[in-house]
């Protein structure tokens, strides 16, 4: 840090109290990081360090019985909840960001647009609710994995609205011009060229709502339940597991065996999700990097 | 038009109509579960701190046209407090470690690890809910309340609400850290973005006059991302004020009460609804379902107040 | 285009697919076999963790799912329907049976409430307590562990002066029932101000922290110096591990009296006989003069009329076993967590209930 370079100045007092008050500023915006990757740092460390120490081969192959056994169960629900959530949501939220990017002068699409960035800000344990009331109790479905993806992907749809009209933004003006000039019909365009050229950022954003879901433990608790079995293939009438639930029910057992399987889940729950999210991170800056070089 | 194009056109606005459709029928289903609890609740619901089931064991009476069971009444005071509490103290401790991290990474970092170094705040962002509990239940509660909440209460305690009882750990200022690290985030990337999308010529110019380097990120960079700041704080806001299983976990889950200093155990609206819902379902009348719905609905309400008062300040950004 | 750019595309789909076809394989590994769905009472999960795996081994026809959430959830989600079997602490009320007349509140066990504190040094003295001094602690009236009520039942014990955190449920629970009900009937100001129910009005005390379910109560305990909490016996053994505290209770006859296997049997023995056809009735405070002032029966609610015939035999079959002295109520299980059998005239009774199920 090359802070409180030296500026020709006559009063030496008052330099020197600049460039000791800049130092203090970097000090402190440092300390500032340093503090936030801290918290991250120990997060992980506190979550790695007792989910590696329960791990075992064991977790990948039983399903959870009472309060110990493993978790093969649970990462099958998961997996389960996850998908489903996001092949409702995906088209939606893709044909939508379509629709909002390429008719984006119209009066609905500016509204579906506000609405969909304010839906993003909604609590998930709103959507919950909506899902126990209509879902599990009016519509008489009882926990299931039906309810609960519906309500993540409730959750989710304008997420991926939004970063798929980006995305689409995103593309160089050119292309546009380029394709309507070749006489390509919009839907030709859209579909063939457009998406195809944003296609990595689309796919980022549908990374980012899928670690989203997998993340989600509320609206879950009050749509889906918890089941000690794997699923068994109906979507209404039966609650499969999951692993968020896992960690925030086990947790506060007593007894060591609900401890070390909710530290095990812990770990593979944030392992995923920092994986995802590292992914898309990672492979979206090499792509701007690539894009303005 | 071609023909295809019509078709096409159809097909995309049907999906994204579907958008304000889930808003619609947000709106219209809590409305519509929460009216019971709305005329019987009347604007008491937001002045008083009376959850109260009422006697379950003993016979329904009617009560202002509605069955209820007897002593019954449903006013969420405590939570709203416990919830703008826990959030404010959030943005007061996110907004300045979040500007300072931003400035610290824009800044200060080589451009070459500044992705890296980035992540180790961002990734805060992608941390589930429910591991940040897990975090404040197994580490952060018996670090503060054995090393850190008896100092505050005894050195700092001139300060109104922070002398003692420095309490169990469990509460308003721990839900307030775990918050604050939730959406700090959101804070530092957006800012961290806004800095470094700084024109250079007017770095130079504040160079050029003498200013020092941080001088120049204080006096000339920063104020002109006030209203950005204030956008995204606000997009903070309306995520610290929706959190459920974190705080569920580390906030004590008070009853009724207000909390007496910052280190009292509170509820907010969002975990509330996840820990009384059982509890609701019970009572016969179902006025205490109506009642969770009712808070269902201030919370969705509020949510989208914050959220669009948010987007009208940061038309572009996005929430991540 | 970059050749990397089009590599990333074409892996893309790919990956979704083998995604898919992963999960695909998983779904389709497990058979058909009828599912029983049990939720509620924490006091009570221990005892099916025990019975689910034992029961299952042998009827392999069968999968019960079982979890904790609160007697408060057993008794909502077994009227909802969405599991067969509610365990809850409590019966139901009278405006409950009255909504819905086809629930049986079933007693499985016998079962006790401790009442245990957090006071570094004094943790091996078992501190003498009366209803009266608890729901003074709990409406905040006695707020000092050194406060003249508690200093006058406990001679010579060093109390310090430091402040009482109470500690309460925050899920609708049978035991929150049990302890309020022991606090109704002792305590003349508690029954006007709070009464009983699974969930309560707490009183608004500054400190007091809520906690869910009774594991949440023994971390919270354990966690918290200078706190009380109400605990079912079946997590005995883990307050004991933790080194907790455990206080003497004054029953009707003014005994100071803990749970052991002469207090519990002698409250028991006084109750049973008054147990009425549908078996909802309260054991707390009991009469006798070694009796136990906080037990209760362990109830499984259940619909009397199932979907389909194949579930409620099921369900008949699984009650039967748990109730018969050579299946569930044998002490194999109930000692485990601390829980009676049933006596001989109660099991009599909860036979006649199963056999409603249909």
């Amino acid at each position: 840090m090359n802070a409180g370079a030296a500026t020709p100045t006559q009063d030496r007092g008052r330099q020197r109290r600049r460039a000791l008050s800049s130092m203090l500023g970097w000090i402190a915006s440092g300390l500032a990081f340093v503090l936030l990757a801290f918290a991250l740092l120990d997060i992980l460390h506190t979550v790695f360090v007792r989910g590696f120490a329960a791990l075992n081969l064991q977790l990948f192959l039983t399903p959870t019985s009472g309060i110990a056994g493993g978790l093969l169960n649970a990462i099958e629900g998961s997996a389960l909840i996850t998908f489903g959530a996001l092949l409702l949501a995906v088209p939606i939220g893709v044909l939508g960001g379509i629709y909002v990017s390429e008719f984006g002068r119209e009066y609905f699409a500016r509204a579906v647009r506000f609405i969909a960035d304010v839906l993003v800000g909604v609590p998930s344990i709103v959507f919950g609710l909506f899902g126990y009331l209509t879902m599990v109790t009016a519509l008489g479905w009882h926990f299931s994995l039906a309810a609960g993806c519906i309500t993540l992907a409730m959750m989710i749809a304008p997420y991926i609205l939004r970063t798929t009209e980006l995305a689409l933004r995103g593309v160089s003006g050119e292309l546009r011009e380029a394709g309507y000039a070749l006489g390509a019909s919009q839907a030709n365009l859209v579909l063939r060229v457009l998406l195809r050229e944003c296609a990595p950022r689309v796919l980022t954003g549908i990374l980012l709502a899928m670690a989203i879901s997998m993340g989600e433990t509320a609206p879950l608790i009050y749509t889906v339940n918890w089941s000690n079995y794997y699923w068994n293939g109906h979507l209404t009438h039966e609650s499969v597991a999951y692993l968020t639930y896992v960690i925030w029910s086990f947790i506060n057992e007593p007894f060591s065996s609900a401890h070390a399987l909710a530290y095990a889940a812990a770990l593979l729950i944030t392992l995923f999700v920092l994986l995802i999210t590292l992914l898309a991170r990672l492979s979206l800056s090499r792509l701007e990097v690539r894009r303005s070089s | 038009m071609r023909p295809g194009d019509a078709l096409f056109r159809v097909i995309v606005t049907a999906f994204a109509a579907l958008i304000p459709l889930i808003l619609l029928a947000l709106l219209a289903f809590l409305v519509h579960d929460s009216w019971p609890a709305l005329r019987f609740n009347g604007i008491e619901f937001f002045t008083r701190n009376a959850w109260n089931l009422g006697n379950q064991y003993g016979n329904p009476v009617t009560v202002r046209g509605e069955q209820v069971m007897p002593g019954a009444s449903f006013a969420i005071l405590f939570l709203i407090v416990g919830t703008l509490a826990s959030s404010l103290i959030a943005l007061l401790l996110a907004v300045p470690l979040g500007v300072g991290a931003a400035v610290f990474l824009a800044e200060a970092v080589p451009p070459r690890i500044r992705t890296y170094a980035s992540l180790l705040v961002e990734l805060l962002a992608s941390v589930p809910s429910v591991v940040f509990g897990l975090w404040g239940y197994v580490v952060l509660i018996p670090f503060l309340s054995r090393h850190v909440y008896p100092h505050m209460a005894r050195w700092l305690g001139f300060i109104p609400f922070f002398g003692p009882p420095s309490g169990s750990g469990y509460g308003l200022l721990t839900a307030g850290i775990v918050l604050a690290l939730m959406c700090v985030p959101l804070i530092a990337a957006n800012l961290r973005e806004a800095i470094e999308n700084t024109p250079q010529e007017l770095r130079e110019a504040g160079l050029a006059v003498g200013a020092t380097r941080f001088e120049v990120v204080r006096k000339i960079v920063l104020p002109r991302l006030r209203l950005p700041l204030i956008g995204v704080s606000t997009l903070a806001l309306g995520r610290a004020l929706g959190e459920t299983m974190a705080v569920l976990m580390i906030s004590g889950n008070a009853l009724n009460i207000l909390p007496q200093n910052i280190y009292s155990p509170i509820s907010t609206m969002a975990s509330f609804m996840v820990s009384q819902l059982d509890s609701a379902l019970q009572d016969p009348t179902n006025m205490a379902i109506y009642g969770i719905a009712e808070i269902g609905l201030a919370l969705l309400l509020l949510s989208l107040l914050v959220n669009a008062l948010a987007r009208l300040l940061v038309p572009r950004s996005l929430s991540a | 285009m970059t050749q990397r750019s089009q590599h990333a595309r074409r892996r893309a789909p790919r990956l979704v697919l083998l995604a898919a076809a992963g999960l695909l394989a998983v779904g389709s590994a497990t058979a058909a076999t009828i599912t029983l769905n049990e939720t509620g009472s924490s006091l009570l999960y221990p005892l099916f963790n025990l019975w689910v795996p034992a029961y299952t081994r042998a009827h392999p026809e069968v999968q019960i799912n079982t979890a904790s959430t609160g007697s408060g959830t057993g008794i909502a989600q077994s009227i909802e329907g969405l599991v067969q079997f509610g365990a809850s602490d409590a019966y139901l009320s009278d405006a409950q049976m009255k909504k819905n007349p086809e629930m049986l509140n079933i007693p499985v066990a016998i079962s006790s409430q401790m009442i245990n504190y957090n006071l570094p040094g004094l943790n091996n003295v078992h501190l003498k307590l009366n209803g009266t001094v608890v729901a003074g602690m709990y409406d905040g009236s006695v707020r000092y562990w050194d406060d003249a009520a508690l200093k006058k039942l406990n001679p010579g014990v060093a109390l310090p002066h430091d402040l009482i955190v109470t500690v309460h449920r925050t899920d609708g629970s049978g035991d929150t029932f049990m302890f309020s009900q022991f606090l109704s009937f002792t305590d003349k100001t508690w029954e006007q101000k709070v009464g009983y129910g699974t969930s309560v009005n707490w009183p608004a005390v500054p400190g007091a922290i809520g906690a869910n379910g009774n594991p949440g109560m023994v971390s919270a305990v354990k966690s918290t110096p200078y706190s009380v909490a109400y605990i079912g016996v079946s997590f005995q053994g883990q307050t004991d591990k933790d080194g907790l505290g455990e206080a003497m209770l004054q029953n009707r006859a003014g005994n100071f009296v803990m749970i052991n296997e002469t207090t519990v049997p002698a409250a028991a023995a006084a109750m049973v006989p008054k147990t009425p056809r549908d078996e909802r009735i309260s054991m707390i405070y009991a009469p006798g003069a070694e009796s136990y002032p906080i037990i209760n029966y362990e109830y499984v609610m259940v619909k009397s009329r199932q979907p389909n015939a194949e579930t409620a035999s099921e369900i008949k079959k699984f009650l039967r076993w748990a109730v018969s002295t050579e299946g569930g109520n044998s002490l194999q299980f109930l000692k485990q967590v601390n829980f009676l059998p049933l006596p001989a005239s109660a099991r009599a009774l909860t036979l006649q209930q199963i056999n409603q199920i249909h």
